[in-house]
């Protein structure tokens, strides 16, 4: 498996720029996933890899060897780049078989029937749908269509593997279990992979990094927890989940010992410690993140976190695994998610607080 | 489409010597070079079978004397159509087509809606009993009611006098009514095969949701379902018409001998039945309806711009069928009925004319089979029956390969060129029949004599690829689009160059549209008369000539017989054609 660099890809179509000045290195054996809102650019960064879209600016290379040069016009077609995809519609080809399917990447290659047919068995075992082999492949549930699309990717042992929101046609449950299971089969293979989704809770169950994008440029490249707990600015902040975000200045800016820093901050009728990456100036705004399932409703007037908010609450709605409490503060209304077995009054006076290491500051 | 790679092709050696792939590969993946070569001979074989005739057609109509003798430019030809007697034949020819138009859209619709959106019993039969006449070539059954329909001879007649006793006989297929009668059995299969579909793949929530907002059936029949249908419908009356301006066969047995004369009966008239052919007038009236033809196609279009089909998405649900209850008979009597006068009318008068002595007398003696010994022994007929046969399968298959890449280029590629070469195959749309077979007429006569195409039985081929080539471009276009981009995409990435691609993946899945695109061609083929009786010669006559030729000789008797043995081919065609779906669709 081979390594995956973009350096400067940018793509125009006409005057709107798609992709804008893309830097990305991926590791061999990495699964790397591009999140983002719709139009933001995934599938035409994945095309460009693929080949099926040429860069207009920048360059592309797998592995050491460069596969396109926009300034030099240099372009390897697709075919030429040893490259395994999934698409989105799985483009099984519905006049073949299950077989046929898998065994094209290896029939185009002339390879001898004997290795043919081992390496397709070995593919379709590695999905388990060896038992479909002779289907023919229109005769195929989403899910099962959905491996026999890995099946044929994999089958020829690719540099890299190409993924364009490969779970999106299945129902949420199959979602959970195919990606979980693609995702061990990764691992024990050791695959190269680039996975497009707009699904968080994808991205973050499956990818070693994720790479956040927006309007064409890249945001954040991070793990997982990485990019959750500690955005680098307001926007990817915002991206995932319903995060509270608050208003505040700094009053006091220290090293915590550790690779961060420790804020003093104050915002509107509240005031406690969070962490940021760099260090802030006196008096600079900042935006404090804190998420709702990390914040706590006390009774009024009981302080035991580093950040505390009094209010009442406004809203409290059961959903099953959590209740979302809505609380009135001074500043504004606080998200919070308590336990499904806590029962709050509407009307009650409450203070909410959060642990310092749950909140996070990012500069405005 | 983006597998576009515009570099030149020694570019590709020069930066990555390590990377494989033979010559062709690439020249087909990546080579500008072969890729302007391929497109500049597309589009001198589209020039050489649209754009040539037409300006012949051009030519031909300011030059004063017939192809290769001399003579001077003139606009006499023009002077001679501008009469007031022309403005009768444009009358009668809008007039009629009209007239047809009107009552067969009427049926069409209501033929569609019983088999599509109602619980009338056997409707998978009924629709193909319905679709038959459509396939059937128009030269025989206008035969067939020439016979039955006569007003001295004619069964109807006969039948009514003796059940009636009166003198007069009851109909008179040689008028206006027999002519409008006649292209109607065509018009009602046709718009029917080109609404059904649409009417089929409705979404029924939208009429259900009309239902839910408390509207009657009737209502929403009236403000949603013929609403959204009004883009088909439109289209469907438009392509009716302009196909009834274009029609040759009805008016030329049925409306000459009652002196009703439309355009291309005119044209054929003026070349055919004068002394001397007079060419320019001829020519000139042919560029005439063209624009005429270029100034309706003008008005489909600006009538149905951004009008969409949206309606016709046609996956994951059935229309709602409407119960008729007792009513039901009543529809399935309707579709037999129709069945029963455009098809199982005409076979029967070719049988009983082709095994009775004299045409007209019907008496247990007059039995024979003399007209069938006198065919099959016929040399000039089995001549026919090759050179039918051979146009047919060479004609089929060029128009359809043509279309295949025309589609294909115009669809999925984004190469510069592709709009010329979609219009220019796209051009023989607006020309009939016969004014394509003159202007084809001329082309041949100006080639240089090295080429001798014309009289031969190519200069038939070269005219019916160019009339096929619009719709084999439309049946291939409406495939393609069917086919998702990741199908091709998806091989070009696991490692199949461009060609590879074409053959595995394109070819593979747009195979059967073109065996469909191919039956369709060939039929056409079959039927086609106007440009070939312009065309031929002798030696290169077709089984539809053959039978003009007969028809003219007053020889009724044979042509029954070699009708009857057209009507069969058609019967088994149209069945292989049907299984053949058939097949298809379980399979896929
Ligand atoms: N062929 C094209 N011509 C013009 N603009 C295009 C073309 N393809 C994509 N774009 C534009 O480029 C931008 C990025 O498109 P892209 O398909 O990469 O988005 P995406 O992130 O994959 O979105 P989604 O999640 O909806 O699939 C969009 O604004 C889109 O409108
Ligand atoms: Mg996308």
């Amino acid at each position: 498996m081979a390594s995956v660099t973009l350096e400067n890809v940018s793509r125009m179509y006409g005057a709107v720029t798609a992709v804008d000045n893309v830097n990305l290195k991926i590791k061999s054996g990495e699964f790397v996933t591009l999140l983002g809102p719709s139009g933001c650019g995934k599938t035409t960064t994945l095309r460009m890899v693929a080949g099926l879209e040429k860069n207009t600016g920048g360059r592309i290379a797998i592995g050491d060897n460069v596969v396109s040069d926009s300034d030099k016009g240099y372009f390897v077609p697709s075919e030429r780049r040893r490259l395994g995809m999934v698409f989105q519609s799985y483009a099984i080809w519905p006049h073949m078989t299950v077989f046929d399917n898998v065994a094209y990447p290896l029939r185009i290659r002339r390879r001898p029937d004997t290795e043919v047919r081992d390496r397709v068995m070995n593919a379709l075992r590695l999905v388990e749908m060896e038992q479909y082999a002779e289907r023919p492949s229109p005769a195929l549930s989403g899910g099962q269509q959905q491996r026999v699309a890995i099946a044929r990717a994999l089958v020829f042992e690719p540099e890299v593997l190409l993924l364009d929101e490969p779970l999106s046609n299945l129902d949420a449950r199959l979602r959970t279990q195919m990606g979980d299971d693609f995702r061990a089969l990764q691992q024990r293979l050791k695959i190269t992979a680039l996975y497009v989704t707009h699904d968080q809770a994808e991205a973050m169950a499956l990818s070693d990094r994720v790479v956040v994008m927006h309007g064409g440029k890249i945001l954040q490249v991070g793990a997982p927890e990485e990019i959750y707990r500690r955005p680098e600015n307001r926007q990817v902040a915002a991206f995932f989940g319903t995060p509270n975000l608050l208003n505040a200045t700094v009053k006091d800016c220290r090293p915590n010992g550790g690779q961060y820093f420790k804020l003093s901050v104050e915002g509107q009728g509240w005031s406690g410690d969070c962490h940021a990456a760099t260090e802030m100036p006196k008096g600079a705004d900042v935006t404090v993140m804190v998420r709702p399932e990390n914040l706590h409703v006390r009774d009024a007037g009981q302080v035991n976190g580093d950040l505390s908010w009094s209010g009442e609450v406004s809203q409290a709605i059961f959903r099953g695994s959590h209740r979302s409490i809505m609380v009135k503060t001074p500043a504004q209304t606080l998200h919070v998610e308590a336990s499904s077995l806590s029962n709050v009054d509407i009307g009650r006076p409450v203070t909410v607080a959060a642990p310092v290491e749950a909140a996070w500051a990012v500069r405005n | 489409m983006t597998i576009i790679h515009n570099r030149p092709l020694d570019d590709i050696a020069e930066t990555a010597p390590t990377i494989a792939g033979n010559a062709f590969t690439r020249a087909f993946s990546g080579g500008s070079l072969w890729r302007l070569i391929g497109m500049l001979l597309l589009i001198l074989i589209l020039g050489f079978l649209t754009i040539y005739p037409l300006a012949m057609l051009l030519y031909g109509s300011l030059h004063s004397t017939p192809p290769g003798m001399a003579g001077e430019f003139n606009l006499n030809g023009y002077r001679s159509i501008m009469t007031t007697q022309n403005l009768i034949v444009l009358a009668n020819t809008i007039g009629i087509s009209l007239a047809k138009t009107i009552p067969s859209l009427t049926i069409a619709v209501f033929l569609a809606w019983i088999v599509a959106r109602t619980d009338t019993p056997f409707r998978g039969t009924l629709e193909v009993l319905i679709t038959l006449p459509f396939f059937i070539p128009p030269i025989l059954t206008a035969m067939a009611w020439g016979m039955l329909a006569n007003p001295q001879v004619g069964v109807i007649n006969m039948v009514w006098r003796w059940a009636t006793g009166a003198t007069d006989p009851l109909v008179n297929i040689y008028s206006y009514g027999g002519v409008i009668w006649h292209m109607c059995q065509y018009s009602i299969p046709f718009l029917f095969l080109f609404m059904v579909d649409a009417f089929r793949a409705m979404d029924p929530s939208l009429e259900e949701s009309s239902r839910m907002c408390g509207a009657s059936r009737w209502t929403t029949f009236r403000k949603i379902t013929l609403l959204l249908m009004l883009p088909v419908l439109t289209s469907s009356f438009m392509l009716s018409f302009i196909k009834g301006i274009e029609t040759f066969e009805s008016a030329l047995f049925f409306g000459l001998p009652a002196g009703i004369k439309v355009i291309t009966t005119d044209i054929y008239e003026s070349i055919n039945h004068r002394a001397t052919p007079d060419y320019q007038y001829a020519t000139s009236l042919s560029f005439a309806i063209m624009g005429l033809m270029f100034l309706l196609v003008i008005w489909q279009w600006w009538m149905l711009r951004g009008k969409s089909f949206q309606t016709v998405t046609g996956k994951g649900f059935r229309p709602s069928v409407m119960e008729l209850g007792p009513w039901r008979w009543v529809t399935f009597a309707f579709c037999v009925l129709f069945f029963f006068i455009t098809v199982v009318l005409p076979i029967g008068q070719l049988m009983l004319g082709s095994f009775f002595r004299f045409f007209g007398f019907y008496t247990y003696d007059m039995l024979t089979l003399e007209h069938y010994r006198a065919v099959f022994a016929n040399s000039e007929f089995w001549r026919a029956v090759r050179n039918t046969m051979v146009l047919g399968l060479l004609g089929a298959t060029a128009t359809m390969a043509l279309g295949a890449i025309v589609a294909y280029i115009s669809v999925r590629t984004r190469w510069r060129g592709r709009n010329l070469i979609d219009s220019m195959a796209w051009l023989p749309w607006m020309m009939p029949g016969m004014v394509l077979g003159v202007g084809f007429l001329w082309a041949f006569a100006m080639l240089p004599g090295p080429i001798p195409i014309y009289g031969t039985i190519w200069a038939l081929l070269l005219a019916y690829i160019a009339l096929g080539t619009p719709v084999s471009v439309r049946v291939m276009t409406g495939a393609y689009h069917q086919l998702s981009y990741d199908l091709e995409e998806c091989s070009r990435v696991h490692g199949a160059t461009w060609a590879q691609t074409m053959w595995r993946i394109m070819v593979a899945l747009a195979w059967p549209a073109f065996a469909v695109g191919w039956v369709l061609t060939f039929f056409g083929i079959m039927r086609e008369l106007s440009a070939s009786i312009l065309l031929y010669s002798v030696g290169s006559e077709t089984l539809a000539v053959v039978l003009m030729k007969l028809w003219a000789n007053g020889n009724a008797e044979q042509v029954s017989v070699i009708g009857l043995m057209m009507m069969l081919l058609v019967i088994v065609f149209r069945w292989v054609q049907l299984s053949f779906i058939k097949s298809r669709i379980s399979k896929l």
